[in-house]
């Protein structure tokens, strides 16, 4: 017979356990653990900067603007003498031009930056269309993501994604050789009440302003109209939904004005606040709900004009089951909420003209 | 993929030959030959697989499309000599690709070109149906439309004209019943009509899109027309293109799309050689790609909304000219009824915890005797005979012992402990789900799975993992959500299987009954059972709560769930097919893991290195970690080599303590035993110096480790990635591992 093992002092085997779960913690603890600010630092390689300053300058010239040191100390966060020797460097390998203040791009800086800008915006559409990842995420996920796919390897994406030209923001996507449609609109600040518009694109920085729009359904396509104009704020229809919206804010959305159509001018509800036992008509699926979701929609029969009655809700709640189109199908609470509908009971739209 | 493109003669085998064997289960029938091939599309929900059971009986195989995780059920059958074959494709809403069902069925009307196909409706959801019988006849002309559920309409006071139908439709309308047989006879002369040329079709097709998007169209079909001439449907392949559909532009660069229009015209023979394909990159194809792309940035983004809208726009008034609706209205609506009562929020969670209650007991109590009766005589009958027959003619002692100890007895074991509980859950399971109820159960307890980042399905899923955690990963094909699929397959093993539920039983009576007073002892040991069993629950909600928020973060979901209209099951169909796709495969698995698991299990018993067997060796080197976890050497070592499967656990435990601790009992080395009371195991065990912490740890233990080998196979089947099915091993091991220590060490600051 073996001699008998003993069990060693619990005590110390807690203690001990509870020095390698803090240990682990340190280290590996979501986004401030060692490890990852360890690997977050490796990436910022000299390539890295160069192809961030490069893009920098890029978009400077899309929007018209010079780009100047400062202004690309600034994008980059670093100093002016930092920001010297990155310019310095890209001028070195025929990038750039500087003569003293303004710094232009060289035909082959123009080709490279394009071809970060087309990466950063096929790479956002990407995790708009096909992924689950938060859109706040999807800015910073880009600009870390932009510089490790090959050029071969975004044309693949772009054909995957069925070579989109829209990023989720909806700034055009350049084509494989480099080439933007104008951009146009103005801002939504800029528009008088009573004029409906189209959003054409929405201002991904700063963070906490595009998190609030995006939060008050903001986002490219979707149709607005200002109601009324006071000091400190904007009364507004958004995608038919009435809202309230910070001057400031409006800064951050340009808008193309349209024509007058009836969707601006209808109050839509949504949904999910259709009460059990009621029916109501699809106007129209939210722009905001995009890729996989939009077509699951689509192919159940949700297309505006289809009557949808709200016939059972779950022990909780959420998911409710609608009747759409002869089938019993269970909705969960924010895809109804993507739904926009005209309730049949309301009056008709010639009296709700605003 | 590539398999389902091949030319015709490698399809005529390649449906047997290129799929996995092991996945096919033959039923019937030679099938590698046949005069036409016929596709089977529908809606989910349309009682499509009852008119595929209609039209070729038991002459079936199922397994899977070649490459998916997509169920591919074929048959046959006969008629006016001919012998026609049947493919049952994906139950799918439309063919835009957006799933791999959607994929595979598109993919297979397209390359896979069928002779006819048959398109099964709904006669009570029309319109919605329509949708997809309109898509597929924008792809064939040959197609057979089966007016299904006709029986179910009348009851409902809805009235469809057939005739009318088939007048707008351009191609043959059969209404039939499936479920009684009606119009099956019908349907088959009509794919035979088709398939001859004897009727001609003439299939309807939409022809007023928006403007914009007919000049589009008009744009690019001369060009399609001309890199690809005799093309049978342009427009279609336009739509397509201009959709951006990857698969599509890959045809047309490949210039595998040309091969489409030379064998519908020449109503090709499945013998002849596949028909010549253009040299990619000519200059048709090219200019026609360069001037999709031109014709894409004319177009507005909501393209494919539009589609959609006209596809239904038009579905609805076809629907509307052929339906006579509430020609008697019913005035009890037995499915509004029934649905108040299921998911009603007093009486719907106490039904459904009665109804699963009612299944978990029937499984357990009705498994008890057959499985004493198949071990009784493989066990304790063939296992002797075998024995002698070696020593009679002469058969070495290794030589016997490595077949008949090591691997009869562990492929004996298995079969004896999973197949009664198995063939009594999976046919009740399925009857369930045949009625209805379980989309129900998904229904009401979403929003629990949701909170946690899951989808309502994972309550089927954990629930099919009861039975086997094999069947219920695979079960999570009924989930479509990447996502969520995802998580469902991870988590599946903290339902405690079928295999382990003996251990539990076995374990708790011993260590957990025997502290309590003898009259309550069996309430206390059930509780303690039931008690693992719900913290197995609890672990599953906790850990896809974590996996969602951290590694699965980024993948992506959509929800949907369709509530279908309760039907009463069809019981026989229903115990054999069950039998047939759930209890044999799995079972199959499970023996050809645990034959080796068996003979591992003989060999380190009876090879000897140094004066100990190689088991000997490692339980020493095992112990330490065993003790500090509350656990021993031998339980550990039981766990390694019974990986294959869990109902060779406690036999190992015991073979391996008697063999380990030198103590009088067992069959000798090698040999798995049991005992017949519990009363006997306990002796044994507390002999080798087992505690209660030693039985509360297993207990444990044995529902937070690995998967089975058949399990974590099959994991890695279904997700095809090395990552997931690593995580889906070891995430269950070092929660185990943990909370046995984490017991063990708090246990033992107790009781000092």
């Amino acid at each position: 017979m073996p001699p008998p093992v003993l069990a060693p002092d619990p005590t110390l085997a807690l203690l001990l356990f509870g020095a390698f779960v803090v240990l682990g913690a340190l280290g590996f603890w979501p986004k401030i653990g060692l490890f990852w600010r360890a690997r977050r630092l490796a990436r910022l390689t000299e390539r890295v900067t160069l192809e961030d300053g490069l893009k920098h300058l890029v978009n400077c010239k899309l929007s018209g603007r010079t780009g100047t040191i400062e202004s690309l100390g600034g994008a980059l966060e670093v100093s002016r003498g930092r920001a010297l020797k990155i310019l310095s460097a890209l001028a070195a390998r025929g990038l750039v031009i500087t003569d003293g203040v303004a710094v232009s791009l060289t035909p082959d800086g123009h080709t490279y930056g394009m071809r970060m800008v087309r990466a950063h915006r096929l790479l956002e559409r990407y995790f708009a269309d096909r992924t689950g990842i938060a859109p706040a995420e999807w800015h910073e996920r880009a600009e870390r993501e932009e510089h490790r796919i090959s050029e071969a390897e975004a044309d693949h994406l772009a054909a995957s994604l069925g070579n989109p030209l829209m990023d989720p923001h909806g700034d055009p996507i350049p084509s494989v050789s480099g080439i933007l449609p104008p951009a146009s609109g103005v801002p939504l600040s800029g528009l008088a009440p009573g004029t409906a518009a189209t959003i054409v694109h929405l201002e991904d920085e700063p963070r906490e302003a595009y998190d609030r729009l995006r939060a008050m359904g903001f986002n490219p396509a979707v149709p607005v109209k200002v109601l009324e104009s006071k000091p400190g704020v904007l009364r507004m229809l958004i995608a038919g939904v009435e809202q309230f919206l910070d001057p400031v804010l409006a800064g951050n959305v340009t808008v193309e004005p349209v024509t007058e159509r009836e969707t601006h001018t209808v109050l839509l509800q949504r949904l999910d606040s259709l009460p059990l036992g009621q029916s109501a008509t699809v106007a129209q699926i939210a722009p905001m709900v995009q890729g996989p979701q939009r077509r699951r929609l689509l192919d159940l029969g949700v297309i505006p004009g289809t009557v949808i009655l709200a016939e059972m809700s779950s022990p909780s709640g959420n998911p409710m089951a609608y009747r759409i189109r002869g089938a019993l199908i269970a909705l969960r609470r924010e895809q109804a909420h993507g739904i926009l509908i005209s309730r049949l009971q309301l009056p008709a739209p010639a009296e709700l003209m605003a | 993929m590539t398999s389902v493109i091949a030319p015709p003669s490698a399809h005529c085998h390649g449906c047997a030959v290129h799929s996995p064997m092991a996945e096919m289960v033959q039923i019937g029938g030679r099938q590698d030959q046949w005069d036409y091939l016929v596709a089977l599309a529908g809606n989910p929900n349309t009682g499509k697989s009852t008119v595929f059971n209609a039209l070729t009986g038991l002459r079936q195989h199922t397994g899977n499309w070649p490459g998916k995780t997509v169920t591919r059920a074929e048959g046959l059958f006969t008629n006016h000599g001919q012998r026609v074959k049947v493919i049952d494709l994906p139950g799918t809403y439309s063919l835009q690709a957006g799933s791999s069902d959607e994929e595979v069925a598109r993919d297979f009307l397209l390359f896979g070109r069928p002779d006819v196909t048959v398109v099964v409706l709904d006669a009570t959801r029309l319109e919605r149906n329509l949708n997809l019988a309109l898509q597929v006849m924008e792809i064939t002309g040959k197609v057979v439309i089966c007016l299904n559920l006709m029986d179910e309409a009348r009851r409902h006071g809805i009235a469809v004209d057939p005739g009318k139908l088939e007048q707008t439709l351009g191609v043959p309308v059969i209404p039939a019943s499936a479920r009684s047989g009606v119009g099956i006879k019908e349907l088959q002369n009509a794919i035979h009509d088709v398939a001859t040329g004897v009727r001609t079709t003439t299939p309807f097709r939409i022809s007023k899109h928006p403007a914009d998007v007919e000049a589009a169209i008009g744009a690019l079909v001369p060009l399609i027309e001309a890199a690809f001439p005799g093309l049978p449907n342009p427009r279609w392949v336009a739509l397509r293109l201009l959709n951006a559909d990857e698969r599509i532009e890959a045809a047309v660069k490949s210039g595998e799309i040309g091969v489409l229009s030379s064998a519908t015209l020449d109503n090709f023979t499945h013998q002849s050689s596949p028909p010549a394909v253009l040299p990619p990159g000519s200059d048709g194809q090219t200019t026609l790609l360069t001037e999709v792309i031109a014709q894409r940035w004319k177009l507005s983004g909501s393209f494919h909304d539009t589609i959609m809208e006209s596809l239904y726009a038009t579905a609805q008034r076809i629907a509307s000219e052929a339906v006579l609706v509430g020609v008697r209205k019913t005035k009890f609506n037995v499915d509004r009824t029934l649905d108040r009562l299921l998911t009603s929020r007093w009486f719907g969670f106490p039904l459904m915890l009665l109804l699963l209650m009612v299944v978990f007991w029937l499984t357990v109590t009705g498994a008890n005797v057959p499985s004493a009766m198949i071990a009784d005589v493989l066990i304790g009958k063939f296992h002797p005979m075998l024995n002698g027959i070696g020593t009679s003619i002469g058969m070495p002692w290794w030589l016997s012992g490595f077949l008949f100890d090591g691997v009869y007895l562990a492929s004996a074991w298995v079969i004896s402990v999973m197949l009664p509980p198995m063939a009594i859950f999976f046919p009740l399971f399925t009857l369930l789900e045949d009625f209805g109820y379980l989309p129900r159960v998904a229904f009401n307890l979403d929003g629990m799975f949701q909170k946690a980042g899951a989808h309502g399905k994972q309550a089927l899923t954990m629930c099919m993992g009861f039975g086997c955690n094999a069947a219920g990963v695979v079960a999570t094909r009924i989930i479509d959500s990447p996502r969520e699929r995802l998580v469902a397959i991870i988590t599946n093993n903290f339902s405690l299987c079928n295999g382990r539920w003996p251990t539990q039983i076995l374990i708790a009576s011993i260590f957990v009954g025997a502290l309590a007073p003898a009259r309550v002892a069996g309430l206390i040991s059930a509780s303690a059972v039931v008690g693992v069993a719900l913290f197995g629950i609890v672990m599953m909600f906790a850990s896809s709560w974590l996996l969602t928020r951290t590694v699965l973060q980024g993948e992506a979901t959509t929800f949907s769930l369709e509530l279908p209209p309760y039907r009463p099951p069809r019981i026989l169909q229903t115990l054999y097919t069950s039998l047939i796709d759930r209890t044999l495969i799995v079972l199959w698995r499970a023996v050809v893991f645990a034959a080796p698991a068996g003979a591992v299990i003989w060999l380190i018993s009876n090879i000897h290195l140094g004066g100990d067997s190689i088991a000997g060796h490692m339980v020493g080197w095992l112990n330490p970690t065993g003790i500090l976890i509350g656990l021993n050497g031998v339980i550990l070592l039981a766990y390694v080599v019974a990986i294959p499967a869990n109902e060779i656990v406690i036999p190992s435990v015991l073979m391996l303590t008697v063999l380990t601790g030198h103590l009088a009992g067992g069959q000798g080395a090698g040999v798995m035993f049991e005992l017949d009371s519990a009363q006997q195991v306990g002796d044994l065990l507390r002999a080798a110096g087992w505690t209660t912490l030693t039985g509360v740890s297993l207990m444990l233990f044995s529902l937070l480790h690995n998967p089975c080998s058949t399990t974590i196979y099959t994991i890695y089947k279904e997700t095809g990635s090395v990552k997931w099915t690593t995580v889906a091993t070891l995430l269950p091991v070092a929660m185990g591992f943990t909370l046995c220590f984490l017991v063990a060490q708090v246990w033992r600051l107790v009781a000092a």
